[in-house]
């Protein structure tokens, strides 16, 4: 009973705390040195048309990579974890029957539908809303579309694995290429082009596109991994 | 290509995005890879320390093209500098441990090992040399995320109970600096801890006072602070044992650097001090005493982990110039002495179910080289010379007499005491008992025998000359406490 007065006591406190200082935010009033910088520079100097795109691959690049490895090892973890060989007469938590035709022709159809949007939304992720991390997690829905609609339909973990590499080697070797050059790193070295082209803000659309791949081979490697622990193809070794 | 330190992190990047495609080539450079790499950044730790030390500047880094505060850059200054060369050794020398470490584990097993290890000492690294605070805090996830999934390691303990509970707890953490984070943008409107520092003295006291708290919390629970450390003793416990000497040797002491840098730099508050040092004293006091009771090895060695992180934040509090170099020499002993103490103790309780200390009894005949460390590795966290513990617990004792703090003296003799109490017993079932357990005996490999030794040998040359490395742990506390130079030197970069 007192464990519980004195959890209350302190969560009162906090809470008190950060609704106290978060109300004391100004609302509608620009405080950002930053900002204003980052919006002037971006249209002009990198010739990005989302200046969103050009803050989280450029001016604050370095973060998207770690971030890119955060999830990256949230995949590692994850399948080391999850490794395990399953008893005999486990459950499975797929369904047990096929689903019916309607949905696997429905899924069939939208599946390729819902990667070209997909594709298009990071490869465009320097003119519109929408980049790498947007577009891949849609392309990850569309593998989960087909694993719960065909009780059959395998990812291939070594082309996933493939993809993940190259893609983020991609990365870091465009942020490398800039060193070798005699700039810093991450730093722009191609011609940036014409605002508001799709060829244009120089590695920006080529790292989107990288973190594209990346994060839709994860996405799918990971709803895979927890969905393999529990069908019975996996454990057909023993 | 020039040696830089962006280096540090992209090069491990490269290979940890590389060791999947290895390992369908061959299983064994799986285990060579990282080791490479860890060499590579040991050796460029040498040549930049070199180059601090010698021209006796900091290195300061833009990247991207766009310098402070627009951009991220990451910066080797003689103290950041200093922790990212101990990390990448230490590194090097724990992953040489491992080079032979459970060859019956899977392959594919083996290789998310590998890449998660590695991955940890450069999240480790990321920490303490990056310029930018929330570029920490991404580098902070990364730590967390690899540690979290290294806990949960082996299947056979109850690994996933303890890294359920690292997990719990480091969310919490993660949430009280990402909101200070936010908090702090929207007071500066700057994420570059140079501009931060700059702008300080404009931001309301309260405003301060709840940011400094929240920062305090979090980061407290990435140093192991009381009583924000009950999720340690567990993930010690559970986690391999190469990865709780580098939890203890890195993990532990990135979550120090991000407390110390944003009360020395970002804040500058000195009304802070003297909590840090009762935090301190608590933690140490609490912990010994805890550690006194434990009847498994690795749970004993995680409290007495605690309490030396304890003792850092105490000699942190003090605050004068001889204080921050005894902290900062302790963080020093503190990771070469512990990862002795788990690496060797991991040795001694291989087969044992249970890892109880009653289990250790005898074993001195039968382990002789491992035991023989383990003790060298007990005398020396206790602070007896003539070990490399001795002279960072005497600069600590020195520095609160010069501000006569009596009593954290006494309470520092006294907790003295009760480690000796507790390594002498485990030291007595070592040698001055007959064995009696049937418990199979493992004997450590020879990569493993030669990274403890040079541990071992690190730890006797440190306490019989003590200037080879006192001289620039003195640049590292004139470097964390000269605030101005460091926002000189990172907002002047790219100007010229």
């Amino acid at each position: 009973m007192m464990k519980r007065f004195f959890i209350f006591l302190i969560l009162a406190i906090v809470g008190y705390y950060i609704v106290d200082v978060v109300s004391q935010i100004p609302f509608g009033e620009n405080r950002v040195n930053v900002g204003d910088y980052y919006l002037d520079k971006s249209p002009s100097e990198l010739k990005v048309s989302n200046t969103v795109t050009a803050i989280v691959v450029n001016y604050r690049g370095f973060d998207t990579l770690g971030e890119v490895t955060v999830l990256f090892l949230a995949a590692t973890g994850l399948a080391s974890i999850m490794f395990r060989r399953k008893r005999k007469g486990e459950k499975d938590i797929r369904a047990k029957k096929a689903s019916s035709r309607i949905i696997q022709i429905g899924s069939q159809i939208l599946f390729p539908i819902i990667i070209l949007l997909g594709a298009y939304v990071f490869i465009h992720g320097h003119l519109s809303p929408g980049g790498g991390f947007q577009g891949g997690v849609i392309i990850a829905t569309a593998s989960l579309l087909m694993l719960i609609s065909y009780r059959k339909f395998k990812v291939n973990h070594s082309t996933i694995s493939w993809i993940e590499s190259i893609a983020g080697i991609v990365f870091v070797l465009l942020g490398v290429t800039g060193l070798i050059l005699g700039k810093t790193f991450l730093e722009n070295f191609l011609p940036t082009g014409e605002l508001n082209n799709l060829l244009s803000g120089g590695i920006i659309g080529i790292i989107y596109v990288a973190v594209g791949f990346k994060v839709a081979a994860e996405l799918t490697g990971l709803i895979d991994t927890l969905l393999l622990n529990n069908r019975p193809e996996a454990n057909k070794e023993k | 290509m020039v040696i830089s330190p962006v280096q540090y992190i992209a090069i491990p990047l490269i290979a940890a995005f590389l060791i999947p495609l290895f390992g369908k080539l061959n299983k064994e450079l799986v285990r060579i890879i990282p080791g490479l790499v860890l060499l590579y950044l040991s050796y460029i730790s040498v040549v930049l320390m070199n180059q601090v030390i010698s021209q006796n500047t900091m290195i300061v880094e833009i990247i991207a093209g766009w310098r402070p505060p627009w951009g991220i850059n990451l910066v080797f200054s003689p103290f950041s500098g200093f922790l990212a060369s101990l990390f990448s050794m230490l590194g090097f020398i724990i992953w040489m441990y491992t080079y032979n470490f459970k060859r019956e584990v899977e392959d594919a097993q083996t290789e998310k090992f590998y890449v998660l290890m590695m991955m940890l000492i450069t999240g480790t690294i990321g920490i303490v040399l990056t310029g930018d605070i929330f570029n920490m805090f991404v580098f902070l996830e990364i730590t967390a995320i690899s540690a979290y999934s290294l806990t949960a390691f082996y299947r056979e303990r109850d690994g996933a109970e303890a890294a359920f509970k690292y997990l719990l707890v480091g969310s919490f953490a993660s949430f009280f600096i990402l909101l200070a984070i936010v908090l702090l943008y929207s007071q500066v409107g700057t994420l570059n801890m140079a501009d931060i520092a700059q702008k300080m003295p404009d931001v309301n006291p309260y405003m301060k006072g709840v940011i400094l708290m929240l920062f305090f919390v979090g980061f407290g629970i990435e140093a192991e602070m009381f009583p924000l450390n009950g999720w340690a003793p567990d993930v010690y416990t559970q986690a391999p044992g190469p990865i709780g000497a580098i939890f203890a040797g890195m993990v532990v002491k990135a979550g120090i650097y991000g407390l110390v840098r944003v009360i020395f730099t970002l804040f500058d508050v000195h009304e802070i001090f003297p909590l840090l040092m009762i935090m301190g004293v608590i933690t140490m006091a609490v912990s010994e005493v805890i550690a006194l009771r434990q009847g498994k090895l690795k749970r004993m060695l995680a409290y007495s982990s605690i309490g030396q992180m304890g003792l850092v934040l105490v000699a942190f509090g003090i605050g004068t110039h001889e204080a921050v170099f005894a902290a900062i020499f302790l963080m020093f002993n503190h990771a070469v002495i512990k990862s002795l103490l788990f690496l060797s103790g991991t040795y001694l309780v291989y087969h044992s179910k249970e890892k109880n200390i009653s289990d250790l009894d005898g074993i001195g005949k039968s382990l002789p080289f491992t035991s023989f460390l383990f003790a060298l590795g007990s005398l020396a966290i206790v602070g007896l010379p003539p070990f490399a513990g001795f002279w960072s617990k005497l600069y600590i004792l020195m520095a609160a007499a010069d501000v006569r703090l009596i009593a954290v003296i006494a309470i520092i003799l006294a907790v003295s005491v009760v480690e000796i109490v507790y390594y002498f017993r485990v030291l007595h079932r070592i040698y001055f008992r007959e064995r009696i357990s049937t418990i199979e005996i493992k004997i450590p490999s020879f990569n493993a025998k030669i990274s403890m030794l040079i541990l071992a040998i690190v730890i006797i040359v440190i306490g019989v000359y003590p200037d080879l490395i006192s001289g620039l742990i003195e640049r590292a506390a004139t470097d964390l406490l000269d605030k101005q130079h460091y926002i000189q030197s990172v907002l002047s970069v790219g100007l010229h």
